[in-house]
């Protein structure tokens, strides 16, 4: 695992981050923020349960970020 | 069995998303952006959307086929086994990050990463990686599902 970001940001003056770095493909981003906003604003599953699966999800896959 | 209509014939993926049709909708706007942005050749594409079906012995994902892309059996056959060397060096290098990405993601290296930036710049790497996360998913969804595709 890298200790530095493999890319840099794609915005000018903001350090490489998850947003920033998606930003050298911004049509493509939109819509993956649009596909993620709709998983987190709509549904039946409820917030908690979201949440709960998304923070589970992000040690199984060992992502302290 | 498949686990949303088991009295039926096993759903497709887009079967399956058609429960949220709204989240249907911006899944595949996603998807098609990124072939659309034109940032990582077809053939690219579809060779590691493929191997990812190989890795993880998705019947479903792999039975698709883009139609656009010609590949011969003996190209089928290596990315059935992981054999990377009948592919050119980018080739190569996108398969070796595809192999990292569904269980090996902490063993990917900078160098692997770097190859694939001098090849096709940021913006291309970037749209590659969100492509094999997004294979990755569908595999992930058709075999929890049992989708027919």
């Amino acid at each position: 695992m890298s200790t530095q970001p493999r890319v840099a940001s794609a915005v000018a003056g903001a350090p490489a981050s998850f947003p920033t770095v998606l930003a050298h493909t911004p049509d493509t981003t939109g819509k993956f923020f649009d596909l993620y906003a709709e998983f987190w604003q709509r549904g039946v599953a409820p917030l908690t349960v979201k949440e709960m699966t998304r923070m589970r999800n992000a040690r199984v896959t060992d992502c302290a970020f | 069995m498949t686990w949303l209509t088991a009295d039926r014939d096993r759903p497709s993926l887009d079967d399956l998303l058609a429960h949220r049709p709204e989240l249907k909708a911006k899944y595949q706007t996603f998807y098609a952006s990124i072939r659309e942005a034109g940032l990582v050749p077809p053939r690219l594409l579809e060779i590691c959307r493929l191997r990812m079906a190989a890795i993880h012995d998705c019947a479903a994902e792999w039975a698709q086929r883009d139609a656009e892309v010609r590949l011969s059996e003996a190209e089928l056959a290596a990315l059935k086994r992981g054999d990377v060397q009948a592919f050119a060096p980018l080739e190569q290098a996108a398969l070796t990050v595809t192999e990292r990405l569904p269980y090996q993601h902490h063993e990917l290296t900078d160098a692997e990463v770097a190859t694939l930036k001098s090849q096709l710049g940021d913006a291309g790497c970037v749209s590659l990686i969100n492509a094999l996360v997004l294979f990755d998913v569908n595999c992930r969804l058709k075999l929890t599902f049992d989708l027919k595709q």
